[in-house]
């Protein structure tokens, strides 16, 4: 087989199980966008323009309290890395630049908590959380989250630190500078591109967590936004199925957004994370 | 694993001449470290603890926990539900290493060196960005009874399929399908991360020595991408392990505890039955599960970068 004919087959492969892959997300779109009636009798498969998406999309909005938890998710989804970020950096630059003692063994000891599944930790922040007014609060989940991201956080940035020659270190302590200074002046401006990239792999783990949201929340005004869908998907009794799957559509946007626009910090991301 | 020694070391004062001038830092370097090391060992390590020691106890969440030493254990290893979410729990691993990283590896391959390769690989990459739950209602949709995937299949001519979320274990099965349309796609991307380092030389060697294809692939590639496929196989067994959205979405276990695995078992014997000593043990044996398949990539991940 010619190279040209080798790659045209890899070509009908990728494209024909692209098509596959884009199936259900077509489906989705297609049937958030019905009316009641034309769910009813038309089949899910064939589109019916957009006709019913508004009034699905606001149903979904209003009724099952998707708004509240996106405005509560976006919160959670902007401070929590935001301050995990800059927590991790600085462990990263204490192990690094500033040479901690045992640096290596607070390194495993941050990033190894990662390891322990969630299911290790309901129970204790749960009870924990009850016990200290934390339970169904936007600061607690706030908390939460950011313990959460600090050691990926940390993993990433110590990583990047080590890419750092010691003498950037050496020669801004030569010109006086603080340690403070050293770290918000010099590191941690240096490393940005590695901070948004972790920024935006946390946020977005953050903004489709559904086990923390269903364990320390329980109002409209606290629970995150996938909280928030599952439950409007377990009572469609009240929700039709056009409804729900324009909550799915609405919830979506936010993460397929920010992925398609941030693709290449996403990448790195995953590439920085994963080595 | 067999415990080696220690190779002797040499004395430290020979090996670190830069330990005399860390010094200055000491407490600077605490400083900085602090908040990380605080936070995590009180919210993740203290409950960790916790939890172990709830374990050993017989406590529904009111009044004081009472010590029972392993009956809670006991009782786990003997209920037909843990048995069953643990069998679950095995299918999801197995199918989780067969399909997202089979099919990530393949897709990375097929579309490697091709022009407009990224184009060729979005499609896969998209359901990564949507969530367990979102991903959940789509599937849902598309399989529930009468729903998109029956509708197609009785244009084909079938009558009666199978009901896809109700019997077990097939909700099981089609729920890793659901899993894997999510998560193949970033399994791609890291494989062909993988391929993009592979050194170009002995491939060229190799080809003009005749080989191609599967050939090829077999004797150069493959080898040279194994020490991140141990990475990709690591972690997409750690994450099944932990899939908890998509079946939350799809059956929440059911019907009954028919499609449960134990990240949901944990969940509900805690937050549903209340018995929060059972549901510690089944969170503790989840962790010693997790922790030996992390060890398989995490080993090779801090070895990385220890050397940078």
């Amino acid at each position: 087989m010619s190279a040209v004919a080798a790659d045209r087959v890899r070509k009908t492969v990728l494209v024909v199980l692209g098509l596959v892959w884009l199936a259900p997300v077509y489906l989705m779109i297609v049937n958030a966008a019905k009316t009641n009636d034309q769910y009813g009798v038309m089949s899910v498969w064939s589109p019916a323009g957009l006709g019913g998406l508004w009034e699905n999309a606001s149903a979904a909005w209003t009724r099952g309290d998707i708004s509240a938890g996106i405005a509560s998710t976006a919160l959670y989804a902007i401070v929590a890395p935001l301050v995990a970020v800059v927590i991790g950096a600085a462990a990263g630059f204490a192990i690094v630049a500033l040479r901690l003692k045992h640096g290596f063994v607070w390194f495993v000891v941050i990033f190894a908590s990662t390891v322990f599944p969630m299911q290790m930790l309901l129970m204790p922040l749960f009870l924990g959380y009850v016990e200290t007014g934390l339970y169904d609060t936007r600061t607690g989940m706030i908390l939460v989250y950011t313990v959460i991201s600090v050691p990926f956080a940390a993993f990433v940035m110590r990583n990047f630190f080590s890419g750092v020659a010691h003498h950037v270190f050496e020669a801004a302590v030569m010109d006086g500078a603080s340690t403070w200074r050293i770290f918000w002046r010099i590191y941690l401006p240096m490393a940005v591109p590695a901070l948004v990239a972790v920024f935006i792999l946390q946020a977005t783990l953050i903004w489709n967590d559904l086990l923390l949201g269903l364990t320390l929340t329980q109002s409209a005004e606290t629970r995150p936004v996938m909280t928030a869908l599952s439950a409007l998907q377990s009572t469609y009794g009240g929700s039709t199925m056009p409804v729900v799957l324009a909550g799915g559509l609405i919830v979506s946007i936010p993460t397929v957004a920010l992925f398609l626009f941030a693709q290449r910090a996403f990448t790195r991301g995953l590439a920085l994370g994963q080595y | 694993m067999t415990a080696t020694a220690a190779p002797p070391r040499p004395p430290t004062s020979t090996t670190r001449p830069a330990r005399r001038a860390r010094a200055p830092y000491r407490w600077s370097a605490r400083g900085f470290a602090l908040p990380a090391v605080l936070i995590v060992a009180l919210l993740l390590y203290l409950p960790f603890v916790w939890t172990s020691y709830l374990s050993l106890t017989e406590y529904n969440g009111l009044g004081d926990p009472e010590l029972v030493g392993l009956a809670k254990y006991q009782e786990m290893f003997t209920d037909a539900g843990f048995l069953n979410s643990l069998r679950n729990t095995l299918f999801w691993v197995l199918g989780t290493l067969v399909l997202p990283v089979g099919l990530g590896l393949f897709i990375a391959v097929l579309a490697y060196g091709l022009k407009g390769s990224f184009w060729y690989r979005l499609p896969f990459l998209l359901p990564y960005a949507i969530s367990g739950v979102a991903v959940g209602v789509i599937w849902t949709f598309v399989l529930q009874t009468g729903g998109a995937l029956d509708e197609a299949l009785a244009l084909l001519g079938v009558t009666d399929p199978p009901r896809w979320l109700l019997d077990s274990p097939l909700n099981t099965f089609v729920m890793i399908g659901a899993a894997t349309w999510q998560g193949a796609g970033v399994n791609a991307l890291l494989f062909t991360i993988g391929l993009q380092s592979i050194p170009k030389e002995p491939l060229e060697a190799a080809r003009v020595d005749g080989a191609s294809g599967w050939t090829l692939f077999r004797t150069m590639t493959w080898p040279m991408l194994t020490p991140l496929t141990t990475v990709v196989v690591g972690l997409a067994i750690v994450g099944s392990l932990k899939q908890f959205d998509i079946i939350w979405a799809m059956t929440k276990g059911g019907p009954g505890v028919s499609s449960e695995t134990l990240a949901l078992t944990m969940y509900k014997d805690t937050f549903v039955e209340n018995d929060y000593g059972l549901g510690a043990a089944v969170a503790v044996f989840l962790t010693v599960v997790t922790v030996a398949a992390s060890v398989l990539y995490l080993r090779r991940q801090l070895a990385g970068t220890r050397e940078s």
